[in-house]
């Protein structure tokens, strides 16, 4: 497997059993990934650049101990994280305390839970010009570039070893990207990943019409409740999808091309 | 069969080809309508009658051919597990239709058959030549044969057969070039477009259709192949006959191989109803299958007329009820139905593609209003059997009746297609 800085922690995780030690022996923050909740939330949406910058370690640290796993290293793609300003006097003195919150996050991550749909919930009720103050343990770089995205600029500060304060400050209102499904608690990956052991797959691209439509409602009538089904289909199959909620089913559609669909369908919540 | 190997090029049509074949088709169902309730003392005399042309040729071309040729950009590559050839093809089809449409009926509705109306005639064979080098390319290159795209692919030579004579017919008013006087012609002409182009186009696609639509496993080439044999029987026996046999007698022959085609596939589709999975039927099938049943009406219609016309009375009142029973009868019903069973799911596919895979989308299903669509489809069986019965008695009141309807059926189908067309995706959708 090709790695580089983009590469997301979760897909080397997913190529090699043993990349996951080979990480936590990088720095001991990535201890953390030893949760097992922790690693799918977190390992998905941090790329090994900003891990890196996580741990204060170059990139480099990664690659040498990736390296010998099997990963081939792409020197040619480069780092774009956001530099975090350099001195947070700019903004930070013109900001009245009442227009500060500050959230600490740290107990929730040590709990084992993801604290991003809490720090959403905030950001969106954000005024223009207000800060919101994270404490952390680590510089959370996954972060601030998807805050960066919906126009907040941040400044990181180093307290101690294990204390990070983060500040965003809201620069404009631009509405949150709508398209960066990743960060969607709704999205395909999450629901891949919520299924990950209780998936089964029909493969229905070499039957002709109307076989793939029943082949997927034979599978589903048998498919248990707690379990999703994969389906490789060769195209999107709208007669399908008014079937699929009058059985009280939701789906998700990933587009691969326009010969190559995959659907994975669960019961409704 | 199929091998199963198979993982060729698939591709859906693009929404911007087959869109505007949709939408010329209603705004001509409209206009159609408009003209109907503004011409019912038309319908209480002879056939042959400016209006009744004009309205005929609005909703044989701008109506039935334009959702078909329409549709069957988007389902034909479906049927072939192929793609389109072109688009371009497609879009030439569209602009020569569009085009040729209106001035050729504007020509029947003054009654002049002069170089602009013989103009709007030959954009039309264009349209359809367009659209058979477009589809038939499109058959080659998949390399896959079945029996509904045979059925397509026939119907296809029919409607170019049918437009070609008609084009004759109209220059034969001006300069003659045919034996006889175009009226004469007029039966030849119609029977090609109604059994080559319609019947067996709408037999070919609702016969994978039909299954698809119910769920149903339900599968019978053996007996499709014997429908297609039979149509297609009937109607060169029908040519044979009408140019060179004068007995009424002989029609009786390809009467009966059309009933038997019809019975054969009347059979085929209430054996896919009685074999689906799907219990509850929603809808626009209900009103498609109920069209088929509505094929009988016709075939009543024709019965009677060859039967009168051994007594050598020519009862064009029946003639009138035929040809509705027919347009605004069968035809319509099954476009009114298949209508909404395609054009929210080709909007559907256009919106969130491209979305589905972020989160929850809306069912397709949803994009149209289900309650105008029943009472469009009341205003529609109370509409037609009103204007029937009006033709059959000659009745003005009755066909105002039921012109009146057929024309709030007609808003109605618009209203509820532009509702899909606007759909606009929700944020958190």
């Amino acid at each position: 497997m090709l790695i580089d800085v983009h590469t997301k922690i979760s897909k080397i995780l997913k190529q090699h059993p043993d990349a996951l030690e080979a990480i936590i022996s990088i720095h001991a923050k990535f201890e953390k990934l030893r949760n097992p909740l922790l690693r799918k939330i977190m390992a998905a949406r941090t790329t090994i650049g900003q891990a890196a910058s996580i741990g204060g370690v170059p990139p480099e640290k990664f690659f040498e101990k990736l390296t010998p796993l099997g990963f081939e290293v792409d020197h040619h793609a480069s780092a774009d994280i956001p530099d975090p300003l350099p001195a947070p006097t700019a903004f930070l003195k013109e900001v009245s305390p009442a227009d500060t919150i500050t959230l600490d996050v740290r107990p929730i991550i040590e709990a084992g839970e993801d604290p991003l749909s809490l720090i959403t919930t905030h950001t969106k009720s954000l005024k223009k010009g207000a800060v919101l103050r994270i404490i952390n343990t680590f510089e959370p770089t996954p972060l601030i570039a998807l805050l960066a995205k919906q126009g907040f600029i941040s400044y990181v500060e180093r307290v101690s070893a294990d204390e990070v304060v983060t500040y965003f400050q809201k620069k404009e209102d631009r509405p949150p990207v709508p398209d960066v499904p990743e960060n969607k608690t709704e999205g395909w990956d999450r629901i891949a990943e919520a299924y990950k052991d209780r998936t089964r797959t029909v493969d229905v691209r070499h039957m002709e019409m109307p076989v793939p439509m029943m082949t997927i409602l034979e599978s589903l009538a048998t498919l248990p409740d707690d379990a999703a089904l994969h389906v490789y289909h060769k195209r999107i199959p709208v007669f399908l999808l008014p079937e699929l909620k009058e059985k009280k089913f939701d789906y998700r559609i990933k587009e691969l091309s326009g010969s190559e669909v995959h659907l994975l369908i669960f019961k409704e919540k | 069969m199929i091998p199963a190997t198979h993982t060729g090029i698939t591709r859906t049509t693009s929404y911007k080809v087959v869109l505007p074949f949709y939408l010329y088709a209603g705004l001509a169902f409209l206009a159609a309508s408009v003209l109907l309730f503004f011409s019912t003392t038309a319908f209480t005399q002879h056939y042959f009658h400016p209006r009744t042309l004009a309205i005929t040729h609005i909703m044989a071309l701008g109506w039935g051919t334009m959702i078909i040729l329409g549709a069957s950009h988007q389902l034909v590559p479906v049927l072939i597990e192929g793609k389109l050839y072109s688009n371009v093809l497609a879009y030439l089809s569209f602009g020569f239709a569009a085009v040729g449409i209106p001035v050729l009926c504007y020509g029947f509705f003054v009654f002049s058959f002069n170089g602009l109306t013989q103009a709007g005639a030959l954009c039309i064979i264009a349209a359809v030549l367009f659209y058979i080098i477009n589809i038939g390319i499109s058959m080659v290159q998949s390399g896959r044969e079945n029996v509904q795209a045979v059925f397509v692919f026939t119907a296809m030579l029919w409607l170019l057969i049918t437009i070609i004579v008609g084009y004759f017919l109209l220059f034969n008013f001006t300069h003659t070039i045919l034996s006889k006087d175009s009226l004469h012609y007029l039966p030849l002409h119609a029977h090609l477009g109604i059994i080559g182009w319609f019947l067996l186009l709408v037999m070919g696609v609702a016969s994978k259709l039909i299954p698809l639509f119910l769920i149903s496993k339900y599968q019978n080439r053996e007996m499709l192949w014997w429908v297609f044999g039979l149509t297609n029987f009937a109607l060169i026996s029908f040519i044979v006959f009408f140019l060179f046999f004068e007995s009424s007698l002989l029609y009786f022959i390809p009467v009966a191989a059309i009933a038997t085609a019809l019975v054969l596939f009347a059979f085929f589709c209430s054996k896919a109803y009685k074999d689906r999975l799907r219990k509850k039927v929603d809808n626009p099938v209900k009103i498609s299958l109920l069209s088929v049943i509505m094929m009988g009406l016709p075939l009543l219609a024709l019965a009677a007329l060859i039967g009168i016309s051994l007594t050598a009375v020519n009862n064009y009142r029946l003639v009138l009820a035929y040809g509705f029973c027919i347009l605004f009868g069968w035809i319509t019903a099954i476009i009114l139905g298949m209508t909404f069973k395609t054009l929210p799911f080709i909007i559907w596919n256009k919106i969130y593609h491209a979305r589905a895979k972020a989160g929850r989308t809306p069912n397709p299903k949803d994009l149209f209003s289900d309650r105008v669509f029943k009472w469009m489809c009341l205003f529609y069986l109370a509409g037609f059997m009103l204007f029937t019965a009006g033709i059959l008695t000659s009745l003005v009141w009755m066909l105002q009746a039921g012109a009146v309807l057929l024309l709030l059926v007609a808003l109605f189908y618009n209203g509820n297609m532009w509702k899909a067309l606007a759909h606009k995706p929700k944020d958190n959708e």
